[in-house]
C-alpha cells in the first residue's frame, strides 16, 4: 500500500472483511503466511516494541467496543493510551487529562455538547462518532475502520468517512475501511479491494469502477 | 456535509456529577470511617500476642487433620445428620415458599394494593430473623427434638423463597396468561396453562439453590447445638484438638463443593436445556433424588408429627407467647439494645468493605482467563479453593479462630465475617470478570496500551456497578450473620439476645427480636435504595 492511499474492502457477509482487519492491527493471528505493517512483522515484536508499533495503527472496529458507564470524556482519551503511562491514565479517570483536545475532536465529529455524558446514554450513530473521536486524539498513521458508517445517515456518514481519509493523509499514513455501501466506498476511497470467501477476486482503483459493478459484488449474498 | 461541519458548536455541558451516586459514595466512605474508629483499632491494642502460641498450634494442624476411623465415622454420621436437617429443611420451605408466594404475588392482589403490602410485612418478620434465632426460640418450645433444626431452617427459607417465587411469577410474560383469560378461562387455570410452564425453570433453580444454602444453614445451627457437622466442630473446638477441627472444616468444605456443584449443574441444565424432545434425564434425576432423599431424613431423624402437636409444646408455646408479651419497655435495655445494634451494622460495614476489597484485589486471579498458562491455571486454581475454603467455615467459627490472637470486640466479629463474606464475594466477583466482555481490552490493547491501561479503559468501568451491587446484596446478609456471631458472643446485638434467652427474660426477648426484625428490613432498604443508585 502507498502512503496516501485510501482502500475500500468490499464484500459479501462473511467473506472475511473483518478477519482481514484483525491480522492488520494484531489482534488476529495469522493461520499463514506473515503481514508487515509499518514495514515490520508484528509477530516478531514483543512488550514496548510492539505496544509503540501498535500505537500508530488505529482502529473503529464493527461492535466498537466502547464500555458504557464510561463518560465520553474518557472513552475518547482511550485513544491515547499507548502514550500514557498506567499511573496517568488511572490519574486522568478522576481528573480528564488533555480536555481541550478531546472537545476538539468531539467538536470535529459534532458531538462537542457531550463530552461529560455516560457513553450508554449516546445513540449508535452517535457512538460510532465518539471511536472516531478517539482515533482524531490518537492520530495514527495507518487508520482502520470496519463498517464506520453502518449506524450514520448518509450526510453523517459522509463527514465521517472524509475525515478519516483525512486524518490518515494528513498523518502520512493510509486507511482501510470496509464498507457496505457501494457509492461511499467510490467517493471516499482511492482502491477498491473485492474479497470473496477468504480471497481477493477484485482489486482495482476506484476510478476505474462504477457504483453498478460493485453493486454486482454484493449481490453474491443478496 | 458542510453543513454539518459549519454548524455553530453548541456550548459544551458542565460536568455534571450524578449526585446520588456522590451522596451514596459519600456515606459509604463516612460509615466505614466511623467503623474503623469505633473498633478501636486506632485507640489502643486489638491484638492478643499471648494467644499466638495456641494460634500456632492451630494452623500448624491444618496439615495433619485428624484420621483415626473412629473420628470419621462420628464425621460421616454428623455429615448424614447435617444434610437431613438441610434436606427436610428445605424441603418444607420450598412447599411453604411455593403457598406463601400465591400469597404474596402481585399477580394474586391485582390492584389491592393495601392487601399486597399487608401480605409482604408478614413475609418480612421471619426473613429477618437469622435461622440460628429461630433455633433459640424454637428449643425453648419444643426441647431438645430434630424438628428444632428443620424448622429454623424452613419457618425463615420459607418466607424468602415466597418472596423470591413470587416475583419470579410476577415477572413473567404476561401474554399468555392474558390470552387465555380473554378466552374466558379462570384466574386459575389461565395461571396454570399460561404462567406456570414459563416459570417452572427459574422456580427450579431457585429451590435447588436454596438447598444449596440450606446445607451451609444446617451446619451453623449444629453450633448452636442441632447435632451435625456444626456441632462436632464445636465439641472439637471446645477441647482444643485442632487436628479434629481441620478434619470436620475440610469434611465441610466437600459438603459446600458437593452442593454447590450439584446446584450449579442443575440451574444450568434449567437455563440452557439440551437439545432434543423428551424429559433431561439429569434434571428428572436431581428432582427424584432430593424427593427420595427428603422421605430418608425424615426417618433417619427420627421426626414424628406428633411432638408438634403433643400437650407439652403447646403448653410451652402459650407459656412463652404469654409471658413474652407486652415487650419490655425498660430505658436500660433500650439503650443497650441501641447501641448493640450500631454496633452491629458498624461490624457489618466493616465486613463488607474488607470483603470487597479483598474480592476485587483477587479477582483477576481467581477469574480464569482464555488463554492462560499451565502456571497461571495454577494459581487461579488455589485461589478458588481458598476462597472455597474460607466460605466453607461459618462465620462464627472464624470468630473463635480470631480470638486466639485478637482481644474481644467488634474488630474480630468483623473480620470474621469479613473473611467468610471474601469467600463469597471472592467468587461472585470472579464470575463477574469471566463474563465480562472482553472486546473493549481487546481494542484498546491492539491501539498500543498497556495492559494496567486496557484494563481500567477497557474492563473496569463495566464491572463497578456490578460489583458493588453485588456488595450491597452482601451486606443485607452480613448483617444477619452479625446478629449470629453476637449470639456465639463476639459482640453486637446477639449478645444481647442470647442473654435474654438464656435468663428467660421473654419480654426482653420480644423487645431484641423487633429491634433485629426492624434492622434488616431497614438494611434491607437501604442496600435496596442503594442498587437503585448505582445502576
Amino acid at each position: 500500500m502507498a502512503v496516501g492511499e485510501r482502500v475500500a474492502v468490499v464484500g459479501a457477509s462473511g467473506a472475511g472483511k473483518s478477519t482481514l482487519l484483525g491480522v492488520l492491527d494484531g489482534t488476529v493471528p495469522p493461520t499463514a503466511g506473515h503481514v508487515e505493517v509499518h514495514g515490520t512483522d508484528p509477530a516478531g515484536l514483543r512488550g514496548r516494541a510492539l505496544r509503540r508499533l501498535r500505537a500508530r495503527t488505529g482502529t473503529v472496529r464493527q461492535h466498537l467496543d466502547l464500555p458504557g458507564p464510561l463518560r465520553v470524556v474518557h472513552n475518547v482519551n482511550a485513544g491515547r493510551l499507548g502514550s500514557w503511562s498506567a499511573a496517568r491514565a488511572a490519574w486522568s479517570l478522576l481528573a480528564p487529562q488533555g480536555t481541550a483536545e478531546v472537545r476538539a475532536a468531539l467538536d470535529r465529529v459534532g458531538l462537542a455538547d457531550r463530552v461529560h455524558e455516560r457513553t450508554d446514554r449516546l445513540s449508535g450513530g452517535q457512538r460510532q462518532r465518539v471511536a472516531v473521536a478517539r482515533l482524531l486524539v490518537q492520530r495514527p498513521e495507518l487508520v482502520l475502520a470496519d463498517e464506520p458508517a453502518s449506524a450514520l445517515d448518509p450526510a453523517l456518514a459522509d463527514v465521517v468517512l472524509e475525515l478519516l481519509g483525512s486524518l490518515a493523509v494528513a498523518g502520512g499514513g493510509a486507511l482501510v475501511a470496509a464498507l457496505h455501501d457501494p457509492a461511499l466506498a467510490l467517493r471516499h476511497c482511492d482502491r477498491v479491494v473485492g474479497l470473496e470467501h477468504g480471497r481477493v477476486v477484485l482489486d482495482a482503483p476506484a476510478a476505474s469502477l462504477g457504483v453498478t459493478a460493485l453493486e454486482g459484488f454484493y449481490g453474491v449474498s443478496r | 456535509m458542510t453543513a454539518v461541519l459549519d454548524r455553530a458548536a453548541p456550548a459544551p455541558t458542565p460536568l455534571r456529577r450524578d449526585r446520588r451516586r456522590w451522596v451514596w459514595g459519600l456515606a459509604a466512605v463516612g460509615l466505614v470511617g466511623w467503623a474503623l474508629v469505633a473498633s478501636g483499632l486506632f485507640s489502643g491494642p486489638v491484638l492478643n500476642p499471648a494467644g499466638s502460641g495456641q494460634f500456632g498450634r492451630f494452623a500448624a494442624a491444618a496439615l495433619r487433620p485428624e484420621l483415626d476411623p473412629g473420628f470419621l465415622r462420628v464425621l460421616a454420621d454428623s455429615a448424614l445428620v447435617t444434610v437431613a436437617y438441610a434436606v427436610l429443611g428445605a424441603g418444607l420451605a420450598v412447599v411453604g415458599g411455593a403457598l406463601g408466594a400465591l400469597a404474596v404475588a402481585r399477580t394474586t392482589w391485582g390492584r389491592r394494593r393495601t392487601g399486597w403490602l399487608v401480605a409482604r410485612g408478614v413475609v418480612a418478620v421471619p426473613r429477618g430473623l437469622h435461622e440460628a434465632v429461630w433455633g433459640l426460640l424454637l428449643v425453648n418450645v419444643l426441647g431438645l427434638d430434630p424438628w428444632v433444626g428443620v424448622l429454623a431452617i424452613a419457618i425463615p427459607f420459607a418466607a424468602v423463597t415466597a418472596t423470591v417465587f413470587a416475583g419470579i411469577l410476577d415477572e413473567v410474560p404476561r401474554a399468555a396468561y392474558t390470552a387465555l383469560l380473554a378466552a374466558g378461562a379462570g384466574r386459575t387455570t389461565a395461571a396454570l396453562y399460561g404462567l406456570l410452564p414459563l416459570a417452572t425453570g427459574r422456580l427450579l433453580s431457585y429451590a435447588f439453590y436454596r438447598l444449596e444454602c440450606a446445607v451451609r444453614s444446617a451446619v451453623v445451627l449444629g453450633l448452636i447445638g442441632a447435632g451435625g457437622l456444626g456441632y462436632q466442630l464445636a465439641l472439637s473446638f471446645a477441647s482444643l484438638r485442632w487436628e479434629q477441627v481441620w478434619t470436620t472444616v475440610y469434611a465441610l468444605a466437600a459438603l459446600c463443593l458437593l452442593a454447590d456443584l450439584g446446584g450449579r449443574t442443575v440451574r444450568h441444565r434449567v437455563a440452557e436445556p439440551r437439545p432434543g424432545a423428551g424429559r433431561d434425564r439429569v434434571l428428572s434425576g436431581a428432582v427424584l433424588a432430593v424427593v427420595a432423599l427428603t422421605a430418608w431424613a425424615g426417618w433417619y431423624l427420627a421426626l414424628s408429627p406428633a411432638t408438634l402437636w403433643s400437650v407439652r409444646a403447646r403448653e410451652q408455646l402459650d407459656y412463652v407467647l404469654s409471658a413474652a408479651w407486652p415487650p419490655s419497655t425498660e430505658g436500660p435495655l433500650l439503650r443497650e439494645v441501641l447501641g448493640a445494634a450500631v454496633d452491629t451494622v458498624l461490624m457489618s460495614v466493616l465486613a463488607i468493605a474488607f470483603a470487597t476489597a479483598g474480592a476485587v484485589a483477587l479477582a483477576g486471579v481467581a477469574a480464569c482467563p482464555h488463554r492462560a498458562g499451565p502456571a497461571r491455571r495454577a494459581v487461579g486454581g488455589v485461589v478458588r479453593a481458598v476462597l472455597l475454603l474460607l466460605r466453607a467455615v461459618p462465620p462464627p467459627v472464624w470468630a473463635l479462630v480470631l480470638l486466639f490472637v485478637m482481644l474481644p470486640g467488634i474488630l474480630p466479629g468483623a473480620l470474621a465475617l469479613g473473611v467468610y463474606t471474601l469467600g463469597v464475594l471472592g467468587r461472585l466477583v470472579g464470575e463477574a470478570v469471566e463474563e465480562a466482555d472482553r472486546r473493549p481490552r481487546e481494542t484498546l490493547l491492539a491501539a498500543g496500551a498497556t495492559s494496567a491501561g486496557a484494563w481500567l479503559y477497557g474492563t473496569a468501568p463495566a464491572l463497578v456497578g456490578p460489583v458493588l451491587a453485588l456488595a450491597a446484596y452482601r451486606w443485607e446478609v452480613a448483617v444477619r450473620d452479625a446478629v449470629l456471631v453476637g449470639l456465639l458472643g463476639a459482640g453486637g446485638i446477639g449478645v444481647v439476645l442470647s442473654a435474654a434467652t438464656s435468663s428467660f427474660d421473654w419480654p426482653a426477648v420480644t423487645t431484641v427480636l423487633t429491634a433485629i426484625v426492624a434492622l434488616s428490613l431497614c438494611i434491607d432498604l437501604l442496600a435496596d435504595r442503594a442498587r437503585a443508585a448505582l445502576r
